[in-house]
């Protein structure tokens, strides 16, 4: 028993090893690029702002992009919650510490796509430092509020879970500071709490609003019997019901509000079939209803924000649908003008600077806006790139474009790379809607995007005019059943068939123009599950999100055009090898190894080296289940096997197997990224500049770069740029110490893009990637004593350049710039010179890298090839430029050498300074000296606005363009480096001669230095 | 049985062994300072002078900086043929980066060298910090580039924070990020350490120092040198 103990002991901390080996950090410098767009922003849940620091101070809760903080008034922002749940449902500030900041995690603007939290954070560094301080499985957080004069009371309103009941809702109280919790106010494990007000002139005095609602895939019900009003006198011991004035229950969700510079004044938006506005003068004893505009009365489930100036009781906003204001304490609304551009609609959050109340920020589905006047006129804020995308795809071109449709935010594309790098302007829109699917043709003038409920457009990429491509139903056809977000998908074998997906699958050659119906109702047909007319509760909302019974997925194989699956959002795959004749149902199969059989198909890979082998992640979170459910069959579903990891969090969304590499998988979900080195029996978490919970929605490898594509709901598109590294990292390699990677073939340009100037529209932006294929190398642990030196040489062993090396746990990778070493810059200009940071561009040919590692050194090659592309230089002109270009440097090393000549003579002639004084030959020696330096190089320039050019200079300038050339060097630029040769020639002898007129005066000095 | 349960109490021993493995703050910093030379040996400089390397495919930049504990610094930067340089006194602070286009020796405002005075503290941080009356909090352990550190906080009376990430492998800071208000704004420095030798004088140090800048590489320390202080005065290099 002993030994099989400790057998297994010895077992146990094996695995541990081998599995704190295998990480991210293996992973090393390969790090993300994260595009945006920060024009298009994302959905706001919360905003809160230091109330005594000139308002420059401000935290943004996001739906699906963490919590943000600007300190310069969002001029720009940082975020603060890359290592944890990114959806935000709300953020207090300790006003009296502001360091101190409570953030509640899950938003509660309740709508089918919001993301789930766990629990409550807190920081006490100003969002340097965060801890989890419990409430994990409230799901939802609406509000926080801290106690004004006692800042270790602090209350927190949790709606709880949506798609299940629970008993984590109701209203939240902590008596210090968030270490431990008491459910103060509950009535059932379906109503919980959707907001809580504290008095500003008594804080014992709070108001809740309970809400009752639960979401099931193809329904929505807000409302019943739970919804109240409640008020408490003694800090939440004891509460009363308020129903004065309001009208018979049952109500959906309340939004509330009470005026901080006069607490008997209160407002509050009270869902019921005929939603209304209601009005108390009494602290909220009574009510009085009051008629109001569309804009106030707004989807109350979505819209649950109503504001009253800090300082002015009559001054109202409500942020819903619009913008809307009061001047008379709510009794009558107008919408506001906009005067400043357009702003987005949907809002959710407003912050109001008390000491300011001018000054205001609103949250909307795109995003922040700043007013200067209460409200008129908003700006946006280009800074936060929080963009909820749902899908991402690509181009062939290059740079390839990615796209992809965003949340409430149509469907756009940008490219991977642009001149100055990604900046919001790079980003266009070419669909509208709530944007899903957007995929180009590989015509390269045409893409596809569908917008919620199966809308579905061909798009001309130069004109944006768009046709309506969605199949209709026939007179034999059922209707139509579209998913809100419909797949329309291009074949991986057969790039011209474009397949969509209602409850049949239709597929079109002709881009969109005729469909063929190929196949029957590949769902269940559930008609219980069809009734969305009646979806919303107690205010009906049926905006085509609550569609149901639909194919949700579409997966042609990359190995056999006829080879398709889909997957439906009711828990069936199928699959057709016959281009849709006949179709085979292998969900059963799929239930048997543990996943839910209900549970939406959310992805599907086919794998691209085996027929018979398939991924899928499935989905059934909208059951409560967020476990991550990833299935894997070998004999084309027949059977599957559950794939399982400890490292999994979050409900799957997509599965993707590398092209080249079939051990390599990318899994996405909504709390993460992971990776697997070894066909998917061990994973870990990617972080490489991804936040580490991200919701991950889709993924994409580009077949030409070699690039991860990473679309997030929440934090706009990422790029992990080349991972053809990470594809063969092997256990052998990551064992090592010490690995050199073979380098790609290097194609000798200074790039594809030019400099792009200022980035002028502001905002978020992002840097190209490295456009030469940088020296790779793999660090078992990070080099704590020691240092890493890259030489490169030529075949002839002549040393190129010499770099240092990063000392990173991981891949490193090195940027080499294809470049010798610089000339050395004579000391004693008035001007800085540029040649001493540049040289020529090495020739075609192969290279000898050998790195360092403290005392050993490991070699490998580099093949650097002509850039056959570029028509304006052949190899025999990039030869005649290599050769002008190392002449122009040679010349610039003598006329540097001739300069060091001078100053040696001159710091001789005053090296003793009394003699110096009283030797009249000296004086006039270093006076000639003086000006012979002065036509060398510029010794005059006082300021940097007035410009002085000397040989130097000159030979400096036509080096540095004979450096960049990419073309074919024209006559001008050969005769200027003959005339600079001549000017040299003729400055040394002026040199020449001062020395003869002076060397007979001044025998010593001039014996010490030999003219050459 | 009784094997079983010798066994189980190993593993739980294990366990609590693990538990008891979380460092408290004296303990990483007593080891930090054991493990770049203690304390003692570092209390013996008054003066440094470092020479550094920067270097950019092939180009390289030259600096030297002079400092005297707690009273002056000055660093020289040589660069394209020119020659520039700043200092910094406990009272007033100057550049002259005739590079970016200055023609005589700026001064910094008073601002930015109440802020910069930390820099004039030759001895390491986290023996200075009780005597400075700043603030040490531990995070617990947090990632950088792969390596789980010790994440350790330091507030100044102005609320500075300097926040360091300790290797625990060694006990060297590998990484340090800097945070200040400016004008109201947070604005963050990041600094990374490698190449950590031992001097004769028993301290060690790091070779490597990578900023936003670049990695600047450390070509010679010399320890107490004579420095004259004539030196922490502002004039304009005559030309040659």
């Amino acid at each position: 028993m002993k030994k099989i103990i400790s057998l297994s002991l010895l077992t146990f901390s094996f695995s541990v090893q081998a599995q704190i080996m295998v990480n991210s950090a293996i992973f090393g410098m390969m790090e993300a690029r994260q595009l945006g767009p920060g024009s298009m922003s994302g959905r706001i849940s919360a905003i809160e702002g230091v109330n005594n620091d000139g308002g420059k101070t401000l935290y943004v809760g996001t739906a699906g992009g963490g919590v943000w903080k600007s300190t310069n008034a969002g001029a720009s922002y940082k975020t603060l919650f890359d290592k944890y749940c990114q959806s935000i449902g709300a953020i207090a500030i300790n006003q009296k510490q502001p360091s101190v900041i409570y953030v509640g995690t899950g938003e509660s603007n309740m709508r089918n796509s919001v993301s789930i939290g766990n629990g409550m954070y807190k920081t006490t560094d100003a969002g340097d430092n965060w801890k989890k301080i419990g409430l994990d499985s409230t799901e939802h957080i609406s509000k926080i509020i801290v106690h004004p004069d006692n800042s270790e009371v602090i209350y927190v309103a949790a709606p709880g879970p949506l798609w299940s009941s629970s008993k984590h809702r109701g209203l939240y109280k902590s008596n210090n500071g968030g270490e431990t919790w008491e459910k103060i106010f509950y009535l059932d494990d379906l109503t919980g709490c959707a907001d809580v007000l504290m008095d500003p002139s008594n804080p014992n005095i709070l108001f809740i609003a309970m809400w009752q609602f639960k979401r099931e895939p193809f329904n929505f019900n807000s409302g019943g019997k739970g919804s109240g009003l409640y008020k408490s006198y003694d800090g939440g011991k004891t509460w009363k019901e308020i129903k004065s004035g309001l009208p018979e229950k049952p109500f959906g969700r309340i939004a509330m509000a009470i005026a901080p510079s006069d607490s008997k004044q209160m407002l509050a938006i009270v869902e019921t079939k005929n939603t209304e506005l209601f009005i108390s003068s009494d602290g909220g004893e009574t009510w009085k209803a009051q008629s109001a505009n569309m804009n106030v009365k707004a989807r109350p489930f979505y819209f649950s924000t109503i504001v009253i100036d800090p300082k002015n009781p009559k001054r109202v906003y409500r942020p819903a649908f619009n913008f809307a204001y009061s001047d008379d304490g709510g009794y009558s609304f107008s919408d506001a003008s906009y005067g400043g551009g357009w702003v987005h609609s949907d809002m959710h959050a407003l912050w109001i600077n008390p000491a300011n109340t001018n000054i205001m920020y609103i949250g909307t589905d795109g995003g922040i806006y700043v007013s200067l006047d209460r409200g008129v006129t908003w700006q946006f804020n280009h800074g936060l790139p929080v963009g909820q995308f749902y899908h991402v795809s690509y181009d062939l071109k290059e740079p390839y474009n990615v796209y992809g449709g965003l949340q409430d935010n149509g469907s756009w594309m940008a490219p991977s790379a642009a001149p100055g790098g990604i900046g919001n302007a790079n980003w266009n829109m070419v669909g509208g809607g709530d944007g899903f699917w957007t995929v180009p043709d590989t015509d390269g003038k045409t893409v596809y995007s569908e917008s919620q409920g199966g809308n579905m457009l061909r798009t001309n990429l130069t004109t944006l005019k768009s046709e309506d491509i969605q199949p209709q139903k026939t007179a034999k056809e059922e209707k139509l059943r579209w998913n809100w977000n419909t797949p329309i998908v291009t074949g991986a074998k057969n790039p011209q068939n474009l397949y969509v997906g209602a409850q049949y699958l239709y597929k079109s050659t002709d881009q969109g123009r005729n469909w063929k119906r190929i196949s029957s109702d590949l769902t269940s047909n559930d008609k219980k599950k069809q009734k969305q007319e009646e979806s919303g509760g107690l205010s009906e909302d049926n905006t085509s999100a609550e569609n149901h019974c639909t194919i949700f997925t579409i997966a042609e194989s990359s190995l056999d055009e006829n080879l398709i699956w889909v997957g439906t959002d009711d828990g069936n795959l199928q699959y057709s090898l016959d281009g849709g004749t006949t179709w085979v149902n292998v969900s059963p199969a799929v239930a048997k190894c543990g996943i839910a059989n209900q549970a939406w198909v959310s992805s599907i890979q086919p794998s691209q080296f085996d027929k018979n082998t398939v991924y899928a992640t499935f989905d059934n979170h909208m059951f409560g289940d967020h476990k991550t459910y990833l299935g894997k069959s070998t004999d084309l579903g027949k059977t599957w096997k559950k794939i399982n990891s400890a490292e999994f969090t979050g409900f799957a969304h997509k599965i993707k197997e590398d092209p080249e590499n079939k051990n390599l998988l990318f899994l996405g979900t909504e709390m993460g990224l992971f990776a697997s080195l070894d066909g998917g029996d061990n994973w870990f978490r990617m972080k490489n500049n991804i936040p580490e919970y991200a919701l991950v929605r889709d993924l994409q490898i580009h077949p030409k770069t070699h690039d991860l594509i990473i679309a997030t709901h929440g934090r706009g598109i990422f790029i992990l740029d080349d991972i053809r590294a990470m594809r063969s990292l092997t256990k052998e390699i990551w064992e090592q110490e010490v690995y050199l990677f073979q380098t790609p073939d290097i194609t000798l340009n200074n790039g594809k893009f030019g400099w792009g100037g200022p980035q002028v529209s502001g905002g978020w932006h992002e840097g190209n990637p490295n456009y030469v294929p940088t020296i790779n190398y793999y660090l078992k642990q990070r080099l704590a004593t020691g240092k890493i030196t890259i030489d490169i040489y030529d075949s002839k062993e002549n040393l190129i350049q010499s770099m240092p090396g990063t000392i990173r746990k991981g891949i490193n990778k090195v940027s080499w710039n294809l470049r010798g070493i610089p000339p050395k810059v004579a000391a004693g200009s008035t001007k800085m010179d540029g040649a001493g940071f540049t040289a020529p561009m090495v020739l075609p040919g192969t290279y000898t890298l050998k790195i360092k590692v403290k005392d050993k050194e490991y070699s490998g090659t580099v093949k650097c090839v002509h850039d056959a592309e570029n028509k304006d230089l052949n190899e025999e002109d990039r030869k005649l430029v290599y050769e002008k270009a190392m002449g122009l440097q040679n010349l610039y090393k003598m006329v540097n050498n001739t300069i060091d000549s001078i100053s040696f003579y001159q710091s001789s002639l005053k090296a003793d300074t009394i003699a110096y004084a009283k030797n009249k030959n000296a004086q006039a020696f270093y006076s000639d000296l003086q000006k012979v330096k002065a036509e060398f190089m510029a010794t005059k320039k006082t300021s940097m606005f007035a410009d002085e050019e000397k040989l130097r200079e000159k030979i400096s300038k036509l080096y540095g363009s004979f450096c960049g050339m990419e073309s074919k060097p024209n006559a001008t630029h050969l005769e200027a480096i003959e005339d600079l040769q001549k000017e040299y020639a003729l400055q040394k002898e002026a040199f020449k001669k001062v020395i003869a007129k002076s060397a007979p005066k001044n025998p010593k000095i001039v014996k010490e230095k030999e003219l050459k | 049985m009784s094997n079983l349960k010798k066994t189980f109490t190993i593993l739980i021993l294990c366990l609590v062994s693990v538990n008891t493995f979380s460092q408290n703050l004296e303990e990483i910093v007593k080891k930090h300072i054991e493990a770049i030379g203690g304390k003692e040996n570092w209390a013996k400089i008054k003066s440094l002078k470092t020479e550094t390397s920067m270097k950019a495919n092939g180009a390289e930049i030259k600096m030297t900086m002079y400092q005297i504990d707690k009273k002056a610094m000055r660093q020289n930067i040589a660069l394209m043929g020119m020659e520039g340089y700043s200092i910094l006194t406990t009272k007033e602070g100057w550049s002259y980066m005739p590079f970016q286009g200055q023609t005589k020796p700026e001064a910094m405002t008073a601002d930015e060298v109440k802020k910069a005075q930390d820099g004039l503290n030759i001895q390491d941080k986290f023996m200075t910090y009780k005597e400075q009356n700043k603030k040490l909090e531990y995070f617990g352990k947090d990632d950088f580039d792969g390596t789980e550190c010790f994440k350790l906080k330091m507030t100044d009376k102005d609320s500075s924070e300097t926040t360091f990430y300790i290797d625990p492998a060694n006990y060297y800071v590998i990484k340090e990020i800097q945070k200040m208000k400016m004008d109201g704004k947070e604005v963050e420095n990041t600094t990374t350490f490698g190449n950590y030798k031992k001097t004769a004088e028993g301290i060690v140090y790091p070779y490597s120092i990578i900023g936003g800048w670049g990695e600047m590489e450390i070509i010679s320390l010399t320890i107490n040198p004579t420095i004259d202080e004539a030196l922490f005065k502002p004039t304009v290099p005559a030309k040659k």
